[in-house]
């Protein structure tokens, strides 16, 4: 479909001249030098999104190629711990994908720095019969490998070890990508962005913007190997179920909006802490700094002590909401995944596996469709952006867009008071003294009601959270 | 004699021990640099590319103001890309699979 302008620009490039030191172009099949122009779509990225849109144009016949710059699908990303997997098992024999544990056991737990924990913990017993609640710990490196797996089985052609650097336009259009490969160029009528949170590509093509450091968190994680026992006996696990540890408040993170997590793998654990940018600057320790006070909290230690470190990573996600998302579509290209933004964290819900999942799978079909059609711009791509605003991923994206101002206009009462004056309430309600309960209770209830600012306090606070229940 | 329950004691690696359980791949050439040295020098007073660093590449040695890169320690998250209020972090990806290699993730 774009030869006549393929041909235009083979015309204009001059030799590159190191070319001879360069690995070749073609990395998994043996001939062929030259992959342009034969393919429908080129997906940037071979994660969760770049797989799901590949396989899902693969399995419409399409042409795709998938470009990924770590030298296996799943090398250059980092997670906290859980695969939500509602469209991936539509796509997939998921019963073969590498899964750690399901999550049979979900805890918020809310941390003062004093060494106060209160936590809330459920396992409803409805999440041990399969699918599980679609909620699965995995690892990133074998799991996205797998993924990527089933797009070239469909068809789709992998690419690794090959870094997009620019987008290619042709008549205000893109139409191709440039890549850090000798004649590394390549065009096809689309392109699908799935470059992950740090989307250099999008935007250095203009196509996003650049966000605030207040809508980026970084996390740093470890992971630490222990004995399958150990992990089973100290957090109450048989056969595949798993727990999903999450941490609030000062203990955990400081005086930040974020906060840390343990995820329960076969034989690892993942410990992490997440907190946002704007945050990170002001805290006087860096990300590990605060990675060691949090698995240092009384509450934590004894669930992580021993073991031992097998890798430590760090990744940014992509917090900003519906106000900082690009637009989807363009002429000639989708963004996807986290490059798009889609991530929601309303402090209870901490989800973009399967919003990366489900926007490469949307993207996929309205590529397939617009390639078909013989049209690749934007109004013939905009199927893509229709369908995810019909879809869950915008609706909660939008119900919950809110939260995280409100959260960091809160900071200091949400992260810091609130822990300490629950901490205080439950030590008074549960006094063991001469006195009698009804004081005990009276003192509690001031605890509270004094952090809240007052019932009138308490009541606009209420009513400030009250989307997060409705 | 009161036995204090007591916390037990989990491993706090240093920033080296830490990246040592990162397989890594060093690309030849650093693929971070600071735009202008001028604004790190006259126009920034907070370093927030070094306080917001997981990895410790970016640091204050030298009197300048100027940042030096460890950028072999980099573990390509691109928070110092947001962090850096004058915009003035240039951050490109390391190229032909270099850099880092998360085996877990």
């Amino acid at each position: 479909m774009s030869t006549d302008a393929q041909s235009g620009e083979d015309a204009g490039v001059e030799p590159e001249p190191e070319e001879s030191e360069g690995p070749p172009m073609p990395q998994s099949t043996s001939e062929t030098p030259s992959y342009d122009g034969e393919f429908d779509a080129i997906v940037v990225g071979a994660g969760l999104a770049g797989s799901a849109a590949a396989l899902t144009m693969a399995e419409e016949g399409l042409d795709v190629i998938m470009l990924e710059r770590g030298n296996s699908p799943g090398t250059k990303n980092v997670f906290g711990g859980i695969m939500f997997t509602p469209r991936i098992r539509e796509l997939t024999d998921f019963e073969d994908a590498p899964k750690q544990r399901f999550v049979a056991q979900k805890t918020f737990s809310m941390l003062s720095e004093e060494g106060d924990a209160t936590e809330v913990s459920m396992q409803p017993a409805a999440w041990k019969e399969e699918p599980h609640n679609d909620s699965w710990m995995v690892l990133r490196g074998d799991f996205d490998e797998w993924f990527a797996e089933q797009a070239v089985d469909a068809g789709a052609t992998l690419i690794t070890e090959t870094t997009v650097t620019d987008l290619v336009r042709e008549k205000g259009a893109i139409a191709g990508v440039e890549t850090d490969r000798p004649d590394g160029r390549l065009h096809a009528p689309t392109v699908v962005l799935a470059e992950g949170a740090n989307s250099l590509v999008s935007e250095g093509a203009g196509l996003a913007e650049s966000q605030q450091r207040t809508d980026v968190a970084v996390s740093a994680k470890e992971v630490r190997k222990y004995d399958r026992e150990t992990i089973e006996d100290r957090f109450h696990l048989t056969d595949e179920e798993g727990a999903a540890m999450h941490y609030f408040g000062d203990g955990a993170v400081g005086d930040a909006v974020g906060g840390g997590f343990i995820y329960t793998n076969k034989r690892t654990l993942s410990i992490g802490v997440v907190y946002s940018i704007e945050d990170a600057v002001h805290d006087e320790r860096s990300p590990d700094e605060v990675l060691d006070d949090f698995k240092s909290h009384p509450a934590v230690a004894p669930l992580v002590t021993g073991g031992r470190m097998i890798e430590y990573s760090a990744h940014a996600i992509p917090e900003g909401g519906p106000d900082a998302m690009p637009d989807l579509v363009h002429d000639g290209a989708v963004i996807t995944g986290d490059a798009a933004g889609l991530v929601l964290n309303n402090g209870l819900h901490l989800e973009g596996t399967n919003m990366a999942v489900e926007s490469g799978y949307q993207a996929g079909k309205a590529v397939a469709d617009a390639v078909a059609s013989g049209r690749t711009d934007a109004a013939a791509l905009s199927a893509y952006e229709e369908a995810m605003n019909d879809s869950w991923v915008i609706d909660n994206l939008n119900h919950y867009g809110w939260f995280l101002d409100a959260a960091a206009e809160d900071k200091e009462f949400l992260f810091d008071d609130l822990p300490r004056a629950i901490a205080d309430a439950e030590t008074d309600y549960f006094r063991m003294n001469d006195e009698p309960k009804t004081r005990h209770t009276k003192s509690a209830r001031k605890r509270l009601v004094g952090a809240m600012g007052g019932y009138l306090g308490a009541a606009k606070k209420a009513w400030k959270y009250r989307k997060l229940f409705s | 004699m009161s036995a204090q329950p007591k916390t037990p004691d989990v491993e706090q690696p240093s920033i080296e021990d830490r990246l040592y359980t990162v397989k890594y791949e060093d690309p030849g050439e650093s693929h971070l640099d600071v735009k202008l040295p001028g604004i790190c020098e006259e126009k920034c007073v907070t370093q927030d590319c070094v306080s917001v660093c997981p990895a410790n590449v970016w640091r204050m040695e030298g009197d300048d103001g100027v940042p030096t890169i460890a950028y072999e320690n980099c573990l390509e998250c691109g928070s110092c890309r947001w962090a850096c209020q004058h915009g003035n972090v240039v951050w490109e990806y390391p190229e032909n699979g270099s850099g880092v290699s998360y085996k877990y993730g």
